[in-house]
């Protein structure tokens, strides 16, 4: 009996299943056919003025445009909705000549005005992405093709914080007006968008996919995919099952790398790295004892062995950070970092206790960090304790430095190819990302001299000097410069990436053979 | 029956009440500032503090916490720090999800679990058993992962995520439960394709409540079965199968049906871990994720409906073993 109803289970089983085939062809709406891609987390909101995360990314970028955007492989700014542009010798005035035949996905035309729209909708949402445009003192229009902004005190990084992913995008003024409601459009924004860009969001399911659709109307290089499909599978063990079984396209972050090597030998995928300018940080708490002694701190960076340290988690995917800015933002050889021979620290420690928080990622490449960081540091004759924490809570570490951990581990990345854009987040003394509060008067100032010069060698010497000092103090352990590493199905072709837009690919260029 | 409901009622109420009091104090024990990591790191600080003032979190917590339930109480349960909608809407849009598994998974569990106890009773079953005991003792997300290996990419039999094709058009309403909604539109394409998506999360969250379900059916089925009426029925000459049937099961089923209770409230924990693996859109991702961004108004919404399910559900039990039991009529 039991034998008859295993069979006649399994019998059912086969039968539910085998008339759904797990695997369907992509619908053909044209020649491009479907890309399937895939996000760890829900990306919360598609409105390009609140937006403030890396996944979703791909999303705001295939939808909306800026002014400007980066060359791939590159740091170059380089036109997008603006085909020119000229800056005035005080750095203060910014002329944008806008390109002109662009439409919006609503069928309605682009021009100054909608410029002016947006950037200031953007200000009135007022959200973080708002601190780009915060030094606007006025925007003019004086015709349909120009659009005139005037800067309230010179911001070297302006032209970056145009081309950055989270900068200013131009959203339809009809599609604004039409959805104003009380809250600027928020509301509609959250899940609808009308941009520029080569695919219309077509569906918002939030919590579980969101559908890209061709624009065809778009003034520029059309896609060559007809849909992008990009499911919310929050397991990446699943995603990896889905990406070898031919039901995803690509993989873009967070695939574990001890198991790169294993799709490298199968003949369906690719795996891709490419520069990025994310960064594994490890701040330290120079507010309190024990860390507050400098040469502590610079022992305790020797004994961590960076370099070995680095290829044992990352393999070739990531090299020991050689200046306190991402490799690609300012020239190394200006703010460089060393750290003194893991043999000379050998009993740096003296039994101090140190607690080390970081925070988890999918890859699981922080665990491993901390942990080969702790037994290092142990090693050297501290005592660490390593604990797991989300991200809320190490924003909260600044407001009681005294309570907070010895040591939290990060990895973030600057909004624009800018040095100001990594520095003044991370170093800052009010930097939004300076968790465990490292204050410098002299790197302030230094950092604030900068954003004000027009002369780029100038200030390039400032920003090299602030990290210089930053480095003599060990405020931060520069650990490593990750590449941004995509696993792809072999089919794959026209990858396009630019490192200031992390786990992203245009997806306008991706063609499935 | 009206003092029945009653005391359920007051209890519910209780354990609600219980519940936001742990969810406020956790709030208040754990340090974060999930106003900045909503509003990111480069927002100006009159941003961040405006936010804050908005949201009511510069309040001291018996403040925040009578605001909490004085909206509540009205159904409203504040505004979600991650998605930026109401907390309400949220659960309104992912519960379905969770509850159309659970369901099914609860279903699957009482068949297996009633399986193995009917025939483990009389000392068979072997191989049902160990199956079962074996698959039920790996790791959920162990096991979510093996099913996913073996029937999504091996066989190719079932789907590895999801609740449904995309591109199926699947009706929206009226019950947000696909099996329902597509039974009602007449689309039993949707009927199989959610069934396809159903199985093995559902199977994975079934295996454990089912080996609970059928030990306890076995061994109360034990003891009924060497009572004075199970011998009189054998002595009337009815076959081995119609005793346990007609007279065995029913008197028998007081334990398995608290069990059954008791294992709702390991199916609605072990949701968390399923959904995550077969990325099915319900509320145990919902939770992951409000988790991860420290969302207390999301946390503590989910965890009131968590909670309220789980009452409503064991009060359920309670009817049901007075209908399978008229003695405890009595008391």
């Amino acid at each position: 009996m039991s034998r008859r109803l295993l069979l006649l289970l399994l019998v059912v089983l086969a039968m539910l299943g085998s008339g759904c085939s797990s695997t369907p062809p992509p619908p053909q709406g044209g020649s491009g056919g479907t890309l399937r891609l895939a996000y760890l987390a829900d990306m919360a909101q598609a409105d390009p003025d609140v937006f403030y995360d890396i996944e979703g990314n791909t999303v705001i970028l295939s939808v909306y445009e800026g002014l400007l955007k980066y060359k791939p492989d590159s740091t170059e700014v380089i036109p997008s909705l603006a085909e020119s542009w000229e800056v005035s010798p005080d750095g203060l005035t910014y002329t944008f000549h806008l390109r002109t035949g662009v439409k919006f996905q609503d069928g309605t035309p682009f021009n100054a005005q909608a410029v002016k729209m947006s950037f200031q909708r953007r200000l009135d949402v007022g959200a973080a992405p708002s601190y780009m445009l915060e030094p606007v003192a006025s925007m003019q229009t004086p015709d349909a093709t120009t659009f005139v902004v005037r800067l309230k005190h010179p911001v070297a990084p302006f032209l970056h914080y145009m081309a950055s992913s989270w900068g200013p995008k131009i959203i339809s003024p009809k599609a604004l007006a039409d959805n104003a409601g009380k809250d600027h459009a928020q509301t509609w924004a959250k899940e609808h968008a009308s941009g520029t860009g080569p695919f219309q969001l077509t569906a918002f399911e939030r919590g579980q996919r969101y559908e890209l659709t061709r624009f065809d109307g778009y003034w520029g290089q059309k896609a060559h995919v007809d849909k992008v499909e990009i499911r919310i599978i929050p397991d990446i063990g699943t995603q990896r099952l889905q990406l070898q079984s031919g039901d995803l396209d690509a993989i873009l972050h967070s695939f574990p790398v001890a198991e790169l090597a294993s799709v490298k030998s199968n003949p369906d995928l690719q795996v891709r790295d490419f520069s990025s300018f994310l960064n594994a940080i490890i701040y330290l708490n120079t507010n309190k004892q024990p860390l507050s002694d400098p040469a502590l701190r610079t022992a305790l960076a020797g004994a961590i062995d960076r370099d070995s340290l680095v290829k044992e988690v990352y393999g070739p995917y990531a090299k020991p950070s050689t200046s306190t800015y991402p490799s690609g933002l300012l020239d190394p050889a200006l703010a460089p970092v060393a750290y003194p021979p893991s043999e000379t620290t050998a009993a740096a420690g003296a039994g101090k206790k140190l607690t080390f928080a970081f925070t988890a990622d999918d890859s699981g490449i922080h665990r491993r960090l901390a942990e080969l960081v702790q037994q290092r540091l142990d090693a050297a004759g501290f005592s660490v304790t390593i604990k797991e924490v989300q991200l809320p809570q190490v924003y909260e570490y600044v407001n009681d430095l005294q309570a907070a951990p010895d040591m939290v581990l990060q990895t973030n990345t600057p909004d624009g190819a800018h040095p100001d854009m990594w520095a003044r987040i991370e170093w800052y003394s009010k930097g939004g990302l300076n968790y465990l509060g490292y204050k410098s008067p002299q790197v302030d100032r230094l950092l604030d001299q900068a954003l004000e010069t027009t002369d780029k060698a100038t200030s390039d010497r400032d920003y090299g000097q602030a990290g210089k000092i930053l480095a003599q103090d060990t405020g931060i352990i520069f650990v490593a410069d990750p590449r941004d590493v995509m696993v792809l199905r072999k089919n794959l072709t026209g990858v396009e990436h630019v490192p200031n837009y992390p786990w992203a690919l245009n997806l306008a260029a991706l063609q499935k053979g | 029956m009206a003092r029945f409901a009653l005391t359920r009622l007051a209890s519910l109420v209780g354990i609600l009440l219980g519940l936001s009091v742990v969810v406020f104090l956790l709030e208040a024990v754990v340090p974060a500032d999930p106003v900045r990591a909503m509003v990111g790191a480069s927002a100006l600080p009159q941003i961040v503090e405006a936010k804050r003032h908005e949201l009511g979190l510069d309040r001291p917590l018996p403040a925040q916490y009578a605001q909490f339930l004085s909206r509540a109480v009205r159904g409203d349960l504040s505004m979600s720090l991650h998605t930026r909608r109401p907390v309400r809407t949220d659960i309104g849009a992912f519960l379905p999800a969770t509850v159309e598994l659970a369901a099914t998974a609860l279903a699957l569990a009482v068949v297996l679990g009633g399986a193995l106890g009917l025939l483990t009773a009389r000392g068979g079953g072997t191989s049902l058993r160990v199956a079962l005991v074996a698959s039920a003792s790996v790791p959920a997300f162990l096991l979510a992962l093996l099913l996913l290996i073996v029937f999504y990419a091996r066989f190719g039999w079932f789907p590895g995520s999801g609740r449904i094709s995309p591109d199926l058009g699947a009706p929206t309403g009226p019950t947000g439960l696909l099996i329902i909604d597509g039974l009602v539109h007449g689309r039993l394409d949707v009927v199989r394709d959610a069934l396809a998506h159903l199985a093995l999360p559902a199977l994975c969250l079934a295996l454990g409540p089912a080996v609970a379900l059928g030990r306890t059916l076995r061994s109360s089925l034990q003891t009924v079965l060497v009572s004075d009426h199970i011998r009189t029925a054998r002595a009337k000459g009815l076959t081995e199968r119609g005793v346990l049937l007609r007279h065995g099961v029913r008197p028998a089923l007081n334990a398995p049906l608290t069990m059954a209770g008791l294992q709702v409230g390991m199916l609605l924990a072990g949701v968390v871990v399923v959904e995550s693996v077969f990325a099915w859109p319900g509320l145990g991702l919902y939770t992951v994720r409000a988790i991860a961004s420290v969302d207390f108004p999301a946390i503590a919404g989910v965890t009131l409906v968590m909670g309220a399910v789980y009452v409503i559900v064991n009060a359920l039990v309670d009817l049901a073993q007075v209908a399978a039991d008229p003695r405890l009529h009595a008391r």
